[in-house]
């Protein structure tokens, strides 16, 4: 059997392929059932044993090499047909996408969320009361007595005597106390109203009330649990402090101040020159609190704090017109 | 409370910046919100010596003065008449600057060369005075450049008094915690009282008080013949630096001694005082009385009165009467120090509408053990200032209180700070505040309070002291020592947060209103009056009417915000907002409720370049209400509204058990015009109290059918008059095989035509053509079988 000459023959008849139909048909006069090959392979049956072996052998490796060769041939006359096909639905990608619709959150909702988060993960429960409140939860229960200056007209909503919007949301630490034993552990979110309406004062606003009452709840775990909340809320390097402040419903009493996120410390209309944002009020539960729901103020001690969510959503976002979180123009709810 | 640190430096002494005083009040927890540093607003003044006083020959109200200046004679023409050869008189010099823009120059007044003017107080931009030309203390040497001196300079800090501190409100009371920030004693002003006349106060005038629980403490002294004139420069000076107008000699020394010391003190002439008595009542029914600014004030009982023999002489710790008031031509006068009950002041003071500087340091408590030195302090300076002679003795009830004592554990302060103050820290702390501890033994002491801190009552009031004065940046910061319990979602919450997920996915913005809205709107949306959305909660004193009551429903806060952004250019709005509407119940109760509102106009976006976006209807509103309540679990169904806001023929009321949760629909145009919107709105109000009872969130898992599904299309001429929700129900009635009824196709020729797609899913074997077509001959059977609907070859 004379194999001498076939290799070149099938080099010869590849190398005249000119597209993908040639291809097809050399492909089945080589390799196809009735191909070159099967010749060879029939006339294999007719060699002695050593021969055969030998034969065998180097007819497999051509025909390895003519798959090879066929193949390579196939994926570059595919290429070149997918490339035709690509350049014929060509688009012009810079066209705009067709984005899907979707929402957004009021800024209120979105700092109301991340104070709710951080509290959450320190353990506290979300808690809540009504909007409209009477005196006695309001002012009495927390130790505003009928005298005090918070409780004039001019600062509080009146729905009729002893009735009020309260003015904030510490009314729901008497609720919660009043309805459980301790240890007590809550934030409290929601709507407050005072009679103010102008360029930093808006007449319902948005506060979260916490409180934590328990065995051996020390001023120290306050200014922990605070500075853990402004570190998560403003950033690990935030400076703040606790300054001696004065509210009925605590004592000591704390304010807290951030470092002014405007000017950095040094002094700008913002923090009025003094480097220092006030966010959150807070302090330990006064003694007479504890009183006033029965609580044994021998036993337990307790934290109390509050923050403005509007406050802290202006600090956040630099949002500096109050207002604008209750125009509800879309051009500013888009922005968050 | 406005501070002038020259005036704080008489009592302890400064020796650090006032940025630093300021820092350091303030981390006290007496905030400083302001630092007002005065400088000089002038320059080229000097100090001059008047030598010589002419008249001007050709002006009858100017002079021709000669003024020495140490090293030059210089000629000025002055209009003011209260300048004497030998005063000591503030000279700007030519090319003085005084103020902003004004540069004075050498120029002629009248024919006669002037070389500079003389300055008054107001000029130099030291006091409000205009009334003459400031004269100098003769300390001052002639040529001193004005701006050096110290008059020209100091530093105001604006500290805010917590409402609890009445004991803050004074100068003396900032330095007494100035004090003890910088280790030093306040010091009370020295002086000698002289001048005694021959009488005794005691012979000359009577005093009685009916009520010492009103007034436990009052002290009355004498002056006879003073002259009223304007105070001096240095006393004008520090009462215009704290905030106060300087008046005359008398009404200013009551006005300093009350900054000074906080014990607000009353003039009496005393020969307006009927049968020379005093006598402190409390009011008993109701009159007028006249003040000394002329107004007429209602009395009503309780009110703590001043009384001559013949009536009311003052309303206590108010404001005087215009019968017994201090006038040019006043030579004897009574002083009254006193200290009133703090709630009688604020009841009448509120009653009033006056808040006066008295009140307000009344009110706040004053220091009951200073009542009489203050008397004398202001008895010294009358006669100072205003001459006269001091009657010996003095006019006084004093019924003496008890000094507060508390005790208190050191384990009390540590335990409640968690710090380890030591005894010696705590000592020291309370010591330099003047709270002394009388007896000690192991464990604590008990320590007395003075009489000017009114805050002070328990032991956390101790340890509120303690620790502001070890300062709360030598506080640790502590984990709690308690076990941390997770905290579960409320079902509240998980429903919550599931609507607001939902809302975010399908293109919701969320706003947010006020709970007020007006009657109008109520009347606006025709709510009749037997509807529980026509009990609105009114509020007694609201911002304005448009936030005059409560809110009963969502949508008209909702459209407002539409309105207002739809005339700023928007067109295309999907809104959503969580909120609370409030209603009135039977006997004065009031009742809460969480809605869910959404608003929708226009269409998903203005335009595409790829297909055009079709403009929103009611099945859009509908849409957005079935998909939510799929999400959380509830079946809803829709009937026919009643509601009178919504377009009949687009408007639906929203179903769950037979209750209705709420209504969707289009809003009659001639209500959105009454908001001045053009375009129609589509809305939908829900109660969240309903879904959150009803709705099911429970996540369980139902095997994923092996089988292939069949599906079958029906089309059918279905009349007006039968709801295709019907036939969807009927179909899905027939077998528990049809596992979904979809409408593909609807039109209408002479009649509705409607497409139907049925799907068929057995999870036991794989459903054969047979099975279906007998379904499917089921179907048309049972459909067909209704008045109204055929099939459609």
């Amino acid at each position: 059997m004379d194999i001498s000459g076939l290799k070149e023959k099938i080099d010869s008849e590849v190398s005249r392929i000119g597209n993908i139909e040639d291809l097809k048909r050399v492909k089945v006069s080589i390799l196809g059932r009735k191909g070159l090959f099967a010749d060879y392979i029939d006339q294999l049956k007719t060699l002695d044993k050593d021969l055969r072996r030998d034969a065998g052998k180097a007819i497999n490796e051509i025909k390895s090499w003519a798959d090879v060769r066929l193949g390579e041939l196939e994926k570059h006359f595919n290429d070149i047909e997918r490339q035709k096909r690509e350049q014929a639905s060509l688009i012009d990608i810079t066209m705009p996408g067709t984005t899907p619709v979707f929402g957004k959150k009021h800024p209120i909702t979105l700092t109301l969320e991340e104070i709710i988060r951080i509290f959450a993960s320190l353990g506290f429960a979300v808690a809540e009361g009504p909007d409209i409140e009477t005196e006695f939860y309001n002012f009495e229960s927390l130790n505003i007595p009928s005298d005090h200056p918070a409780r004039d007209m001019q600062d509080t909503f009146y729905i009729r005597p002893g009735v009020v919007l309260r003015t904030h949301t510490s009314p729901v630490q008497i609720r919660t106390m009043e309805a459980q034993l301790p240890p007590v552990k809550i934030i409290a979110p929601g709507s407050v109203y005072r009679c103010d309406n102008d360029i930093s004062h808006t007449p319902m606003f948005h506060q979260v009330e916490g409180l934590m009452v328990d065995k051996n709840v020390r001023f120290s775990d306050l200014k922990g649990i605070l500075s853990i909340f402004i570190h998560d809320m403003f950033g690990p390097d935030t400076p703040l402090r606790f300054r001696p402040s004065y509210f009925p419903f605590t004592e000591p009493s704390a304010e807290v101040d951030i470092g002014c996120v405007i000017c950095r410390g040094q002094g700008c209309r913002v923090c009025k020159d003094t480097g220092w944002l006030e966010i959150l009020g807070s302090g330990m539960v006064h003694p007479q609190v504890f009183r006033n729901v029965g609580y044994d103020q021998e036993e337990i001690t307790g934290f109390a704090f509050g923050m403005g969510v509007e406050r802290i959503a202006m600090i956040k976002f630099g949002i500096d017109d109050i207002r604008q979180f209750y125009y509800n123009d879309i051009r500013f709810l888009s922005q968050f | 409370m406005k501070v002038p640190i020259e005036w704080l430096n008489e009592f302890v002494v400064i020796d650090i910046e006032p940025e630093d005083l300021a820092k350091r009040l303030t981390m006290r927890g007496l905030e400083v919100e302001g630092l007002e540093k005065l400088a000089p607003r002038f320059s080229g003044v000097i100090a001059g010596t008047i030598t010589r006083i002419d008249a001007h020959p050709n002006a009858d109200n100017l002079s021709v003065c000669s003024i020495n200046t140490g090293r030059e004679e210089l000629t000025v023409v002055c209009g003011a008449s209260n300048i004497s050869v030998n005063d000591r008189v503030p000279l700007a010099t030519v090319g003085a600057a005084l103020g902003q823009d004004f540069v004075v120059g050498r120029r002629k007044v009248r024919g006669i060369e002037s070389f500079g003017m003389l300055c008054s107080e107001k000029e130099l931009g030291l006091t409000d005075d205009h009334s003459g030309i400031f004269i100098l203390p003769d300390t001052v040497t002639p040529g001193s450049v004005l701006a050096d001196l110290s008059i020209a300079h100091d530093t105001v800090l604006d500290v805010s008094v917590p409402p609890n501190r009445g004991d803050c409100l004074s100068v003396f009371g900032i330095a007494r915690e100035v004090a003890s920030i910088l280790r030093q004693k306040a010091k009370l002003p020295n002086f000698t009282l002289q001048a005694y006349g021959d009488g005794r106060a005691e012979d000359e005038i009577d005093l009685a008080i009916h009520d010492t629980n009103a007034c436990p403490r009052y002290v009355l002294k004498l002056i006879k013949g003073i002259s009223l004139a304007p105070s001096p420069f240095w006393m004008r000076r520090r009462i215009t630096r704290s905030g106060m107008r300087p008046i005359n000699n008398i009404v200013d020394v009551t006005n300093y001694v009350m900054l000074e010391l906080g014990q607000p003190l009353h003039a009496f002439d005393f020969e307006r005082l009927t049968e020379s008595r005093i006598e402190v009542k409390v009011a008993q029914g109701s009159s007028n009385f006249r003040t000394l600014d002329s107004i007429d004030r209602p009395l009503e009982t309780g009110d703590i009165l001043i009384c001559d023999g013949s009536g009311p002489v003052a309303v206590a710790g108010i404001m005087g009467g215009e019968n017994s008031e201090i006038t040019g031509a006043t030579k004897n006068m009574a002083l009254e120090s006193a200290y009133f009950n703090p709630f009688s002041i604020r009841a009448t003071a509120r009653r009033l509408g006056i808040r006066s500087e008295a009140s307000l340091r009344f009110e706040k408590g004053i220091d009951i053990d200073n009542v009489g030195y203050a008397a004398e302090r202001a008895m010294y300076l009358m006669h100072e200032l205003a001459g006269g002679t001091v009657v010996k003795g003095q006019r006084e009830i004093f019924e003496k209180r008890e000094s507060r004592t508390i005790y208190i554990t050191y384990s009390n302060i540590n335990g409640l700070l968690g710090t380890h103050i030591s005894r010696d820290a705590v000592t020291r702390a309370l010591r330099s505040i003047d709270l002394h501890i009388t007896k000690e033994d192991e464990n604590g002491f008990i320590v007395s309070v003075p009489n000017f801190r009114h805050d002070i009552g328990e032991t956390a009031d101790i340890i509120e002291e303690i620790s502001r004065i070890h300062g709360f940046e030598h506080i640790p910061d502590t984990s709690p020592v308690s076990v941390l319990k997770p905290q579960k979602l409320t079902r509240k919450e998980r429903f919550l947060n599931l609507i607001k997920e939902y809302c975010l996915g399908t293109g919701f913005y969320e706003i947010i209103n006020f709970s007020f809205f007006s009657v109008k709107d109520i009347e606006n949306f025709l709510i009749p009056g037997d509807d529980e959305r026509s009990r609105y909660v009114p509020i007694m004193n609201p911002i304005s009417r448009d936030w005059g009551v409560m809110r009963t429903m969502m949508i008209p806060s909702v459209l407002r915000c539409m309105a207002y952004n739809l005339n700023r250019g928007a067109k295309n709005l999907r809104f959503f907002e969580k909120g609370k509407v409030f209603f009135r119940e039977s006997a004065g109760g009031i009742s809460e409720r969480t809605m869910l509102c959404f608003a929708i106009t226009g269409r998903q976006k203005e335009y595409s370049w790829k297909e055009r976006h079709p403009d929103y209807d009611f099945f859009d509103i509908k849409g957005t209400i079935e998909g939510l309540m799929e999400r959380l679990g509830v079946s809803c169904q829709v009937g026919a509204t009643t509601e009178p806001f919504l377009d009949h023929g687009r408007g639906a009321d929203i179903m769950i058990d037979g209750i209705k949760a709420g209504w969707a629909g289009a809003i009659r145009d001639d209500i959105l015009q009454l908001y001045e919107i053009e375009q129609t709105i589509y809305c939908a109000e829900l109660r969240f109290d309903i879904i959150l009872e009803k709705g099911n969130l429970t996540l369980q898992y139902k095997p994923i059918p092996r089988y292939p599904q069949s599906t079958r299309d029906f089309s059918f001429y279905v009349d007006d008059g039968v709801p295709i929700a019907i036939l969807v129900e009927k179909i899905k009635g027939i077998s528990p095989l049809i596992v979904s009824v979809g409408i593909f196709d609807m039109f209408r020729k002479e009649m509705r035509s409607v497409s139907m797609r049925v799907v068929f899913q057995s999870y036991e074997d794989t459903l054969t053509d047979e099975r279906i077509n007998a379904l499917q001959e089921q179907i048309i059977g049972e459909l067909t079988k209704i008045d109204g609907i055929s099939l459609r070859a």
